[in-house]
């Protein structure tokens, strides 16, 4: 999934703008779609793909900052860089309010535009690692049987196996070889590691279903 | 010859003079009186045939000829009278009687048959009193002529001084007909400029796209050249592009200064849908700006019309403006504006502008088209006014009326150049 080379997706309704700046996206080898209208930008599985947005703030129809807001509303999260002919301060910041990475006014300088699509891209790809990283842990954990996610839940508390197999009511040495089969399935390197996965796993449940793939 | 021989001679005749006892007295009485009968009678016709050869023209002249030949006839009677008083030649004397009776005979006939010929002629009297009436006739007539004559001049005269003061006239019309012409360019420019004034950020936004293009396509083809190894097609294709855009760009000043310049109107043939897709590309950001989306629907194969291209797009921007203006308020449905032209039955071409603004207020719809009428915070009410002279100005209406369910729709037709020279 993360093997996917990043796309510059570029939403302009002018055509000549759309093709220079394609033209100079692809000068330095980024890969570029470009769209005359949201609405065509919508319609295809685009926003779903590895990338950013660079989006010009008036178009026609719905204007740029509420295409961003309905970006939002829709759970897309791929990053926004606002290209404007004429950026007044209050329409800038409404964008950046709005989480915006940009806002270049055209025309800009191309190291200005590159830069701000290599950050986009970079802040994307983060993003990308770190739902994927969610995602990844949450098979591991599913990997779990009740017991180990029993184990786990309490060693992340901070009990002691001692603790844990005294509420559990099982034998410290059962609780050891639990959390062993945790920190090996979990992959985990130390607790604090194991710790933080569990942050990212939010509330642990007490049982899940071992068979939720 | 017997006949001749006693024609001529006396025989045993007694001359004349017998019978008057040869009286010296009564014989040269009776000698002395015929002689001088005959003498008078002979110089009769000659008299005669003097006159009608001087007046050839007489009536009945050949009258005078037979008067003439009979009182000639008459005269030898009495010669004879004479001649036998001393000679008995009785027979000579009967055979001139004869001849003097075949003489008398026809023309007494004849004078018979002419008295009322003779008498249909007029008397000089009548003559002379008709020739005196023709001649006051005539004279009336000349004197009547002359005062025609006199008439027909003076009314020649006041004709060509009116035809003088209509000329006149004529000119001191064209004069303020063109005076007011100029002084509706000058408000149509000023409006313009006003206008423009209010679309400046759309205008400058119009002319940024290219050369944000061109600049764009500058770097790329910088990019393109230090790629080792240098891409050059795509270096050209950059370039091309540039071309493109800068031209573009000059393009749109060039139609801007149109709009701005002062410049009298001038009718060309005019291609109704590219003026109007020329006017709507100087407000693309105003009404990105305003959220509105432009639907168009333009008419194919559209005939052109004979109308000035800035005055044209001046309606047609105006229009756009005023829709725009109009649907300020709007944000419970979509901000749309809807243009479309198309040619309608008697060789007119319809052109349509329909927001789903507010629309007119009852109390507006009667000032709409006034002169500093406007339900605008900004704006001076000229723009309605001088559209609608502008449309009338070639010929066309202009009028405005409420949609069915949001908004107005304002409407212009323009007759259709269908002079010969439109095809070419």
């Amino acid at each position: 999934m993360s093997a996917i080379e990043p796309t510059v997706f570029l939403i302009d309704d002018d055509k000549a703008i759309r093709s220079a700046v394609k033209n100079l996206l692809e000068s330095v080898g980024l890969r570029t779609e470009v769209f005359s209208s949201p609405r065509e930008f919508l319609k295809g599985e685009s926003k779903d793909k590895p990338g950013c947005l660079v989006l010009d703030v008036r178009l026609p129809g719905a204007s740029g900052l509420d295409f961003q807001g309905e970006l939002a509303k829709a759970h897309v999260e791929i990053p926004v860089i606002f290209i404007t002919g004429h950026g007044d301060i209050p329409m800038s910041v409404q964008a950046m309010k709005a989480g915006a990475m940009d806002f270049l006014t055209k025309p800009f300088r191309d190291q200005d535009l590159l830069d701000a699509i290599q950050r986009a891209i970079g802040r994307d790809k983060a993003r990308r690692q770190q739902q994927n990283e969610g995602v990844e842990i949450r098979n591991r954990f599913n990997s779990l049987t009740p017991r180990e996610r029993e184990v786990m839940s309490l060693i992340v508390e901070g009990l002691l196996n001692k603790q844990a197999a005294a509420q559990l009511g099982t034998s410290e040495t059962t609780v050891k070889i639990h959390r062993g089969q945790v920190m090996r399935k979990m992959q985990a390197q130390s607790l604090p590691d194991l710790v933080r996965m569990s942050e990212r796993l939010g509330p642990l449940p007490k049982s899940i279903s071992p068979s939720s793939d | 010859m017997i006949f001749f021989d006693s024609l001529f001679s006396s025989n045993d005749f007694m001359p004349h003079g017998f019978c008057y006892l040869w009286k010296p007295g009564l014989v040269w009485l009776h000698a002395v009186s015929d002689a001088l009968i005959a003498l008078a009678y002979f110089s009769i016709p000659i008299t005669l045939i003097y006159f009608i050869r001087k007046r050839k023209d007489l009536p009945f002249n050949w009258m005078f000829l037979c008067f003439g030949a009979f009182i000639l006839a008459c005269g030898s009677t009495h010669v004879m009278e004479v001649w036998t008083l001393w000679h008995g030649t009785y027979w000579l004397s009967g055979a001139i009687k004869v001849l003097t009776a075949m003489a008398s005979l026809p023309t007494a006939v004849l004078l018979v048959h002419l008295v009322p010929r003779a008498l249909a002629l007029p008397s000089p009297e009548a003559m002379r009193l008709e020739i005196a009436e023709r001649k006051r006739v005539q004279e009336e007539l000349r004197s009547a002529k002359d005062e025609l004559e006199l008439r027909v001049q003076e009314r020649t005269a006041e004709l060509r001084k009116a035809n003088q003061d209509l000329v006149a006239e004529i000119a001191q019309r064209k004069r303020s007909e063109e005076q007011l012409h100029t002084a509706q360019a000058q408000m149509a420019h000023m409006a313009r400029m006003t206008m423009m004034g209010e679309l400046t950020s759309s205008i400058a936004h119009e002319v940024n796209q290219p050369l944000a293009a061109v600049v764009t396509n500058g770097d790329a083809c910088l990019r393109w050249l230090g790629n080792e190894p240098p891409n050059l097609n795509k270096a050209r294709e950059s370039v091309t592009g540039i071309i493109r855009e800068a031209n573009r760009a000059s393009e749109i000043i060039k139609r801007i200064r149109a709009l701005a310049k002062k410049t009298p109107p001038q009718k060309t043939l005019l291609a109704v849908n590219e003026a109007i897709e020329e006017a709507i590309g100087l407000v693309g950001a105003e009404l990105a700006r305003h959220r509105v989306s432009l639907l168009k629907e333009l008419g194919p194969d559209l005939p052109p019309v004979l109308g000035d291209r800035v005055q044209f797009q001046q309606v047609i921007l105006n229009l756009i403006a005023n829709g725009i203006d109009a649907m300020d308020a709007v944000n419970e449905r979509p901000r749309e504006l809807f243009i479309s032209s198309k040619s309608i039955d008697d060789g007119r071409v319809l052109i349509s502008v329909s927001d789903c603004g507010a629309g007119i207020g009852q109390g507006s719809a009667d000032h709409l088209f006034e002169a500093f009428f406007t339900t605008k915070q900004h704006g001076m009410g000229l723009g309605l006014s001088i559209s609608r002279t502008i449309v009338e100005g070639h010929g066309g209406r202009l009028w405005a009326m409420a949609n069915e369910l949001y908004g107005s729709t304002f409407q212009f037709t323009l007759p259709m150049a269908v002079a010969a020279g439109a095809s070419a």
